[in-house]
């Protein structure tokens, strides 16, 4: 019954008549601006078998961004890489165990995250609504191309394999995995857990725990300033990005989700464009989208579509 | 208790709390208000956390959340109903280098596990424990709270705070960071744990010093001290700190234990724990304070 409820649902979700034009120029906004990586190796944290360094590298209003990179120790002269994107509250993880499958792996930590908050750091709470009322500052704005300036990290390094790029995350990375999906081409694989940022104006109404409850905080504080927080998410919108999405993709979610509702799952998957997509909801699961028995499908995902495994998913 | 303790308990009574509390309208809601609280711990340090105090009459059950092993400091848990600050006093505690209580000193995560892990005199957790000891007593001294209805929900901490100081009735800890950590330590590649292995394999010749500081910390050396009822939230079935690893620790607390096994799912997990809260504070109706997708 939850899963035809949140089947059912119609997302309020719409998107705005000048969203490709906004983000194209925020697109040219950033490009314009210097990569200026630097990798640093980080002795603590490498082993015989994965070698690991703090990445540092320049995003758009010249907000310095910080990452992880593990490489495995013994590998190909051009890995495939995974990009692999933080929750809300959590710290960004160091990628070793992508490294012990074969993969490069960048883990970035967008603007405001620890190692990247020395220009801006709203803090926690507060970064859902840090500028909510205009678009063109809002904190969504640089910290989504802090992401997908790690796609043009990932292609700086010669030990890359270019044309076999993956990304995934779960919660907010699970959001991320989707917008950077949608506005990096280079990117052919994706693996979205209870995707967050998707069905922002459903998300406020069909659940009232944090983080969305900042947006019910915000909005019972400042009523009269509905009307600008829905215009500046709808660009912000996993779901008004997924028409754009055009690689592999896979998507799981949580029937019992308290956090992401599993409504706005499956508002997101109907609206994801790519002709290789598939759903996989997992009953008896809430924010955690079944991850025990998913990280199996998701390992064999991108076996097959960066390893070159065939018989995986 | 050890010296070691002992010696913490008694620098920490050196200094006074010295509260400030301010409402945040913010986050306060028709049927909760939440302040920002600041207070001294050991240092002396400047702690920062967020207390939310039920509308009506108490005295209320309160939830005590110690700080957690994440830069994060949250109000109350990511998906727990926000409705549940409308029944129990909540107080969440920053220690020292989380967020909002990172001036002077900022934690790196990961990082904080092993910061001064060679020396048990200066290692960092020697003033987090602390910091949450005194949470806890400031939450006691709220005249909203019912002292015969406090609980405790964390990881190691909330078990090793319930150890050294009165005042909780109820603990619900997920050990993580403490429990038999020198030999758990080599055979995961999950951090925080692999920060031990981490900083172990970089400095070979430390191992001695972190296996004597750890030896302070170890859960199950404190466990004789906690009479409080306690759920301990084991990982799954054959995962590292399952009910089977856990089991010494189960039989050394002194109060009554439930282990629950987790069933690699937040939504199973969290619903027993947040029943078990209700059941034990007396709440009847626990559906009206649950998120929406965990109601019947």
């Amino acid at each position: 019954m939850v899963n035809d409820r949140a089947e059912k649902y119609r997302s309020r979700v719409r998107k705005p008549d000048d969203f490709d034009a906004f983000w194209d120029h925020v697109l040219r906004q950033a490009a314009a601006i210097p990569l200026e990586a630097e990798v640093v190796p980080d002795p603590l944290r490498t082993s015989e078998d994965v070698e690991v360094f703090q990445v540092f590298y320049t995003s758009i209003d010249h907000v310095r961004v910080a990452a992880w990179y593990c490489r495995p120790a013994r590998r190909a002269e051009r890995t495939p890489a995974v990009m692999v994107l933080p929750g809300y509250q959590m710290d960004p993880p160091i990628p070793k165990e992508w490294a012990r499958k074969g993969y490069v792996a960048l883990s970035v930590a967008p603007r405001g995250k620890l190692r990247s908050n020395r220009q801006f750091n709203p803090g926690y709470p507060n970064l859902l609504t840090h500028n909510i009322v205009d678009r063109h500052t809002y904190a969504y704005r640089g910290f989504y191309v802090d992401t997908w300036r790690g796609i043009d990290f990932l292609l700086s390094r010669a030990e890359v394999e270019s044309t076999r790029i993956g990304v995934t995350g779960s919660s907010q990375g699970g959001g991320l995995t989707i917008t950077t999906a949608a506005m990096r081409p280079e990117v052919c694989a994706a693996s979205a857990g209870a995707p967050y940022l998707c069905g922002f104006t459903d998300a406020i109404e069909l659940t009232h725990t944090y983080p969305y409850e900042e947006i019910n905080d915000y909005l019972r504080l400042h009523p009269e300033r509905r009307a600008e927080v829905e215009e500046t998410v709808a660009y912000f919108d996993g779901i008004n990005f997924a028409d754009r999405i055009s690689c592999s993709i896979i998507v799981n979610i949580g029937l019992q989700d308290n956090v992401c509702p599993p409504e706005t799952g499956y508002a997101l998957f109907d609206r994801i464009g790519a002709a290789n997509k598939r759903l996989y909801p997992y009953a008896g699961h809430g924010h955690d989208a079944g991850r025990a028995r998913h990280s199996a499908v998701a390992d064999a995902f991108f076996a097959r579509h960066l390893l070159g495994r065939e018989g995986s998913l | 208790m050890t010296s070691y303790w002992n010696d913490v308990l008694a620098a920490l009574a050196l200094y006074p709390a010295r509260p400030e509390i301010e409402a945040l309208p913010l986050r306060s809601t028709a049927f909760a208000t939440l302040y920002g609280v600041r207070l001294t711990s050991l240092g002396p340090y400047r702690l920062f956390g967020y207390l939310s105090i039920p509308a009506g009459a108490g005295p209320f059950p309160a939830i005590y959340y110690p700080p957690k092993y994440q830069s994060v400091l949250e109000i109350i848990p990511q998906g727990t109903a926000n409705l549940m600050r409308s029944r129990y006093v909540t107080f969440a505690l920053a220690g020292r280098g989380q967020r909002n209580a990172d001036t002077p000193y900022a934690a790196l995560f990961p990082g904080l596990l092993t910061d001064g892990i060679d020396d048990a005199a200066s290692y960092v957790f020697r003033g987090i424990v602390a910091d949450s000891v005194r949470g806890l007593e400031f939450l006691r001294s709220r005249r909203e709270v019912d002292a015969a209805r406090v609980v405790l929900a964390g990881n190691d901490i909330a078990l090793m705070t319930a150890a050294l100081t009165t005042g909780a009735t109820h603990v619900v800890t997920t050990p993580t960071l403490f429990y038999q950590t020198a030999e758990l330590a080599p055979k995961s590649h999950a951090y925080p744990l692999e920060e031990i292995n981490d900083y172990l394999h970089l400095y070979p010749a430390r191992a001695e010093a972190v296996r004597r500081t750890l030896a302070h910390y170890d859960l199950l050396g404190l466990a004789p001290r906690v009479t409080a009822a306690t759920l301990l939230m084991a990982g799954a079935p054959s995962t590292l700190l399952d009910g089977a690893a856990l089991r010494p620790l189960a039989t050394a607390l002194r109060g009554p234990v439930t282990v629950y096994e987790s069933q690699q799912s937040l939504y199973k997990d969290g619903l027993y724990s947040e029943r078990w809260m209700a059941g034990q504070c007396g709440i009847a109706d626990v559906q009206s304070i649950l998120p929406e997708h965990w109601r019947d």
